[in-house]
């Protein structure tokens, strides 16, 4: 059970900070609460008391959406389903509908943020290894002497373990900057025990775009998460990958190579199947859906992995 | 405490009042204004029962602080039928016989509503999809999707509103035919009242303080502190209970609440009532209770060595309960057959799950009768038990059953319809306890885990000769229904097959584990699935067809069973040709994989799972860009 005396919601960063300067050591942001609330139970942290919540969800700032052809501008509170609904949006950043799919379900993507997803630091969140594939940038905000003061940090160093993060006391994470990377096909492969409600075992995005015969590759991005505390960003693979033609035997080398990643708590052999797996179904998915020969694979390796 | 003041619309009308600021959207709903068709499931987004529109939005309010439903507009489950008439996926519903225990269906109807609002053309899969974060124990999924494909159609025009009707049973026989549930209604509208969902003048609220410790001694219990809370109205302990103390379905062995010693975790030591949960929480961490831990055994086999921790008295071997059942000579069974194979087999502790945790009322009446309102599966028993334990006249003490929101077995036992009794007693007020998810799953008990070892003697064509079975099943600290499972299984152990030589034995074993019960099927899962998978080892071995093997063996009509009970018609072979159509079956022993599977991927087989079937769906797309 979660007890608070306070529930604030600020409407402003400014009104956020002043609440966050007169309770400090003695509140908690919240943007969703979908974190938040169950691990206030019973065989986690139990029933927590903190004196006040404050809710950054209603903040303008952290709502805010900017889309361009290069670069995406996206509020910490933006809300998971928005990158299902939002068009333009998926389109420009085309692996997060794939992910926020697969992402706990329709309602609770109404109110899980992308920021609380990120800050939260589970090993399987499914939200970092998009981002990561699109190079983003947090921006952190803090108020010293009256002044809000900006930082930028690039999100694999903003990840630093398992529940753990660059966040410091008295910090906002405002806003998540990114490549917008249209035109690119997108892919996520997520493994869990159903398909709703399920936290990720191991998850893979990928994105891939193709020169305009369909048959080159341009550029790559590939990221997992859940085979070791922190998410991955795969540039040996990117780089053998990149530049190359789209072959059947091409892929399977690169779906073989972070196979020796696995450095997981638990079930290592597994994860390295699915890794092998995930690889060549991910990059199967991005390479058709930018627009690859439908014909690149035989029959018998469409069947194993399609 | 700084109070929140919530002004909301909520189904269709305004709602300005004070809320406590920790409350969840659920709480506010349900216990400040009493709309009590949104359920609490999990408490944790996991299964859907809370399911409500925010702004048109559908959340599952368990995990919505309340201080976000400032200025929205709120629909609830009772909003959909507030004209009076079903909507139309609520009599979809009703039609399409999609709800059972109905627990988890207004949170169903609630989804299934936002699935065809987001899009009206949704088909099957993306309807699956979209209700994915709603769980069912009962009705299965089917139905519920069936009822959701008939809603889009009428409200398509494809299909006409009149398939709501009731069908018309053929030459008046209802066996067969499709017939409305009569509670259905009550279900879909969430109109009906669980345990849960009722309140009573004057109610105080109950909580349970548990074990911490496998097996302990208790020492002393301090309740004084406690007691000495404002709001709290009583605390009782085993101290409190005026009859002979000792429940179970077979053999009373549980106390009302920790007499002497506690026996596994989560067990219940002592129960508060106070004026609100809150409070009674608080209370319940100002009991001090002293334990001495006892060596504990957590492993039926090593629970019936010499020297084993003993868990009750009366029990000094740890055996709950033993069934032998001896049927010719085995001895001479194997040695008639040609090939014998022996396998150990074992399954786990499951968890019913209902989504309907534990809940009850009680109050003393205006007679002075003690009555208790709870979905109890076992009234009737529970009602004999009690009067014994609170040493009155049974005419004095009443049970209600309230809906049973899934029980499958888990239902069966009194562990907590005395706490209530005694509080209700002590206090004069009625009072009513709540379990959370997690507080049924670490109390309440689970299906047996058991250790299965199987010698099976077989000739050459398959004919089983003698037939040899020890099961040691994992009871938990209590009794609960162990005897009645172990009997079962071991009655059902050698499944619909003629054999002459059958040597059976079943235990219960009491561990310091979360007791085990009753559960749907009653210790026939455990000794089949054991028999089952040895016969198609034994196929195997043989080089006969897994369906051949169980054809030849099959008892037919007119057979005696293990247990001599005469049977006039055997459906095996029906239902073995039944399953053998319906699953493509490929003839012969299960030793070799061919080239291509034909019961893979082929018409009725459902591919495996996928998402994304919305990215597929025009209509789905075009509509969220209007949107
Ligand atoms: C049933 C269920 C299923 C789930 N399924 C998935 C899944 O499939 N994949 C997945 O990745 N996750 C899943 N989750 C986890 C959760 O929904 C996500 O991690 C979600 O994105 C968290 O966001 P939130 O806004 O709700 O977090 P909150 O609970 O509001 O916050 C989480 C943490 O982040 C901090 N925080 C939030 N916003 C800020 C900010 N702007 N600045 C600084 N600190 C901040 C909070 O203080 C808190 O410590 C699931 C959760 C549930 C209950
Ligand atoms: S999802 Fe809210 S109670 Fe289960
Ligand atoms: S009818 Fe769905 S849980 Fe019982």
């Amino acid at each position: 059970m979660l007890l608070c005396d306070e529930y604030l919601t600020p409407a402003s960063l400014d009104e956020a900070f002043a609440a966050m300067e007169k309770n400090r050591g003695r509140y908690r942001i919240v943007a969703g609460a979908t974190d938040t609330y169950p691990w206030a139970r019973e065989g986690r942290a139990g029933d927590v008391a903190i004196p006040v919540l404050i809710d950054v969800a209603k903040i303008p700032e952290l709502r805010e959406r900017r889309i361009d052809d290069k670069r995406v501008r996206l509020g910490a509170a933006t809300p998971i389903q928005r990158f299902l609904d939002d068009p333009a949006l998926a389109r420009a950043l085309p692996c997060m509908p794939r992910c926020a799919v697969w992402f706990a379900d329709d309602q609770i993507r109404e109110c899980a943020t992308i920021g609380g997803n990120i800050v939260n630091a589970s090993p399987a969140a499914d939200g970092t290894p998009p981002l990561i594939a699109h190079e983003a940038e947090v921006e952190l905000a803090a108020r010293r002497n009256g002044k809000i003061a900006r930082q930028r940090m690039a999100l694999c160093d903003f990840v630093r373990g398992r529940n753990k993060t660059a966040l410091e006391e008295g910090e906002i994470l405002v806003a998540f900057e990114c490549d917008a990377l249209p035109g690119y096909g997108g892919a996520f492969e997520k493994v869990g025990h159903r398909r709703s409600l399920v936290i990720s075992l191991v998850c893979l995005a990928a994105l891939v775009k193709l020169d305009a015969a369909g048959r080159r590759i341009e550029d790559v991005r590939l990221a997992i998460a859940g085979i070791d505390a922190v998410p991955k960003r795969l540039g040996d693979v990117e780089k053998y990958l990149r530049a190359g033609m789209v072959t059947a035997e091409r892929l399977e080398q690169a779906a073989e190579m972070p196979v020796n990643l696995v450095a997981s708590r638990t079930r290592q052999a597994y994860r390295r199947e699915v890794v092998r797996g995930f690889m060549m179904r991910g990059l199967i998915n991005a390479l058709r859906r930018a627009g690859a020969d439908p014909n690149m694979l035989s029959p018998e390796q469409e069947a194993s992995y399609a | 405490m700084p109070e929140l003041r919530i002004e909301a619309t909520i189904n269709g009308r305004k709602v300005a009042r004070p809320a406590k600021p920790h409350l969840r959207l659920l709480d506010f709903l349900r216990d400040d204004l009493e709309l009590t068709g949104t359920k609490e499931g999990c408490g944790a987004g996991e299964c859907g029962t809370c399911s409500v529109f925010v702004d048109g939005v559908l959340m599952k309010s368990c995990l919505v602080p309340v201080a976000k439903a400032q200025g929205t507009r709120i629909e609830t489950v009772e909003a959909l039928a507030n004209s009076g008439e079903l909507s139309i996926l609520q009599k979809a519903f009703h039609k399409a016989g999609a709800s059972q225990c109905g627990y988890c269906i207004p949170g169903m109807v609630m989804a299934a509503t936002a699935a065809i609002r987001s899009n009206p053309f949704a088909g099957r899969e993306e309807i699956k999809e979209r209700l994915g974060g709603n769980i069912c124990r009962c009705t299965g999924y089917q139905k519920i999707i069936d009822a959701v494909e008939m809603a889009r159609d009428v409200q398509n025009g494809k299909l006409s509103a009149s398939v709501f009707a009731e069908d018309e049973p053929e030459d008046g026989a209802f066996i067969g035919a499709n017939v409305r549930r009569i509670d259905a209604p009550s279900k879909v509208a969430g109109a009906l009242k669980y345990a849960g969902d009722m309140v009573m003048p004057h109610m105080l609220h109950v909580q349970v303080l548990r074990s911490p410790h496998a097996h302990a001694r208790v020492v002393s219990i301090d309740v004084s502190e406690a007691e000495a809370m404002d709001g709290v109205e009583g605390v009782i302990t085993s101290a409190d209970v005026p009859g002979e103390d000792g429940f179970g379905v077979f053999v009373h062995d549980q106390p009302i609440m920790a007499r002497g010693k506690v026996r596994y975790i989560g067990e219940a030591v002592a129960a508060v009532a106070a004026e609100d949960v809150l409070t009674a929480k608080r209370a319940l961490a100002k009991i001090k209770v002293v334990y001495e831990p006892l060596p504990a055994v957590f492993d039926p086999d090593e629970a019936m060595q010499p020297g084993a921790p003993v868990l009750h008295d009366y029990a000094p071997d740890n055996i709950t309960k033993h069934i032998p059942i001896r049927v010719g000579d085995v001895t001479k069974g194997f040695a008639a057959s040609e090939l014998i194979v022996e396998q150990t087999y074992s399954t786990q502790a499951i968890e019913h799950a209902y989504l309907e945790p534990e809940a009850g009322l009680g109050y003393v009446d205006a007679d002075g009768v003690v009555t208790i309102i709870s979905p109890s599966q076992n009234i009737t028993h529970h009602r004999e038990m009690l009067s014994k334990i609170i040493a009155q006249p049974i005419s004095k003490v009443r049970f209600i059953m309230s809906p049973v929101g899934g029980g499958f077995g888990g239902k069966e036992d009194m562990i907590y319809q005395g706490m209530l009794a005694l509080l209700a007693m002590k206090t004069r007020r009625p009072v009513r306890l709540v379990f959370t998810r997690e507080e049924s799953i670490i109390s309440t008990a689970k299906r047996h885990p058991s250790r299965t070892t199987l010698k099976m003697g077989l000739s050459k064509d398959g004919r089983i000769r003698a037939f040899e079975m020890r099961m040691i099943s994992d009871g938990g600290a209590y009794g609960m229904s162990t005897e009645g499972v172990m009997r079962k299984a071991a009655i059902l152990a050698a499944g619909p097959y003629a054999i002459a030589n059958v040597k059976i034995d079943t235990y219960g074993i009491y561990t310091n584990n979360t007791p085990s019960g009753a559960f749907r099927s009653f210790g026939a899962l455990q000794a089949q699935f054991a028999t089952e998978s040895h016969l198609d080892i034994c196929a195997e071995k043989l080089g006969l067809d897994p369906f051949e093997i169980r054809r030849i063996n099959a008892m037919r009509d007119g057979a005696t069973t293990h247990t001599k009970q005469k049977l006039k018609s055997v459906s095996i072979l029906r239902a073995l040709e039944a399953a053998e159509k319906a699953s493509d079956w490929e003839k012969g022993a299960p030793v070799s994989r061919g080239e291509t599977r034909s019961d893979h991927a082929t018409q009725g087989i459902r591919p495996p799972c996928a998402l994304g079937a919305r990215f597929e769906a025009p209509a789905a797309a075009e509509r969220s860009e209007v949107a």
